[in-house]
């Protein structure tokens, strides 16, 4: 089920393109995928599961993931969680300051012409009474919304 | 039917994509309809300039490829109410268009738009290529260096190829202090070698760094000495005529003071 291209570092990007794993069937599979490295702008990574990056996303990198997305870095470029319309999604970052973060069909971005308040702790973005809310992160809280997918539950419930 | 303008210049780094952020503000300030098109794929910088880089969710490759549909990939101005971006992919290169696709694109725009500008990349392969296809006239950017003269007389001789109407020609980052010492290029001087039609100079203003970061067109600042040379151009473009600024007068006091007396 993992692709091939992202074997060595987990990089899974050439040359800024990258290559979705093959899949068996539609939905966020289970599979996380590392990203070991800096994303820069221009590069653009794609997985069909959670994405973690060790390291920061610039502005103009990408991370389109169907599952979660975890950044141990700084998050400054534009960010994709539940990609496949799976609201459950949850984008986190030890410092989450994103040109635009989206989880499933919904969008948000920074207010304009408001200094962005820089909290310098972890945060977690999620989607809450159909609005993107952004909070502290605390520790244990993950629990509520990391362990399963909207996929995983629809799954249990066809049997 | 709009008009459709291509900013170019050979060389990078003389200030296409100011020019390109300022004249289409210039222009929808004055009433216009503009579109803005970044044709700078992969290294896209026009949305940064504007300060509409966290809108982006469709780009000009996904309108010529048939992912969305134009009005979703053009994105509205936070000032002004008619002027709007189609902004480049960041992630991948210029070979990703072809020019009838650029050529197919333009036409569709110009329906809408007066003034379509289309901010072109350095260089002389294929992202210029694609970005004079489309276009009918074009404004080269040039500053008063030798380098960039060069490259400026090397791209007019390519659109005048291309078979595009006569070029006008944009001088930028001129320091009328140093023409007068004789330290840099005048107008006189760079008209004479490129021998096209000047539309505006634009002077070195500091005030030029600090928009561009901030991602608001020096335009709309009253008293940014660029900006009024960009009014200015702006409303060339429109028919009007302007009176060129008078770049060889000094601005020190006592020299206004000789003007003010009509002895300058």
């Amino acid at each position: 089920m993992l692709s091939s291209t992202g074997s060595d570092t987990g990089a899974g990007t050439r040359q800024g393109i990258t290559f979705p794993a093959a899949r068996e069937k539609p939905g966020a599979d289970n599979h996380t995928f590392l990203v070991c490295r800096t994303v820069r702008s221009g590069q653009r990574f794609e997985y069909p599961g959670n994405v973690v990056v060790m390291g920061d996303v610039h502005p103009g990198g990408e991370i389109v993931a169907s599952g979660h997305v975890i950044v141990m870095g700084t998050l400054r470029g534009v960010v994709h969680a539940g990609a496949e319309g799976d609201e459950k999604a949850v984008v986190m970052a030890f410092r989450l300051q994103p040109t635009q973060l989206r989880i499933a069909g919904y969008i948000t971005r920074a207010p304009d012409n408001e200094a962005q308040d820089i909290t310098g702790e972890p945060e977690i973005a999620r989607v809450q009474d159909e609005a993107v809310v952004i909070e502290k992160y605390q520790p244990g809280g993950e629990k509520r919304w990391l362990n399963r997918t909207m996929f995983e539950e629809e799954e249990e419930q066809n049997g | 039917m709009g008009e459709v303008i291509v900013i170019t210049s050979g060389k990078g780094g003389v200030g296409k994509t100011t020019t390109t952020a300022n004249l289409g503000t210039g222009l929808a300030s004055l009433g216009k309809k503009v579109v803005l098109v970044d044709t700078d794929i992969g290294l896209r910088n026009l949305d940064v300039v504007m300060g509409l880089e966290n809108r982006i969710v469709y780009d000009l490759l996904d309108v010529v490829e048939g992912r969305c549909r134009l009005k979703q990939a053009l994105i509205k101005d936070k000032r002004l109410e008619n002027l709007y971006l189609l902004p480049a992919n960041q992630t991948r290169d210029k070979t990703a268009v072809s020019r009838q696709q650029m050529v197919d694109l333009m036409a569709q725009l110009r329906e809408e738009y007066e003034f379509v500008l289309i901010d072109c990349p350095a260089g002389i392969e294929m992202g210029f290529k694609n970005a004079i296809a489309g276009a009918e006239k074009a404004l080269v950017v040039t500053t008063p260096e030798v380098a960039a003269v060069r490259d400026a007389d090397r791209i007019i001789g390519l659109l005048e190829a291309a078979e595009m109407e006569a070029p006008r020609l944009i001088i930028n980052r001129l320091r009328p202090d140093m023409v007068r010492k004789g330290d840099m290029m005048d107008i006189e001087d760079m008209l004479e070698i490129l021998a096209i039609d000047l539309i505006g100079v634009v002077p070195e203003d500091e005030y030029i760094v600090i928009s561009t970061n901030r991602g608001e067109p020096a335009v709309l600042d009253k008293h940014s000495r660029a900006g009024q040379a960009y009014r200015n151009i702006a409303r060339r473009l429109t028919g009007e005529e302007v009176p060129f600024l008078n770049w060889d007068a000094g601005n020190g006091i006592m020299a206004r003071l000789r003007r003010l007396i009509g002895l300058g």
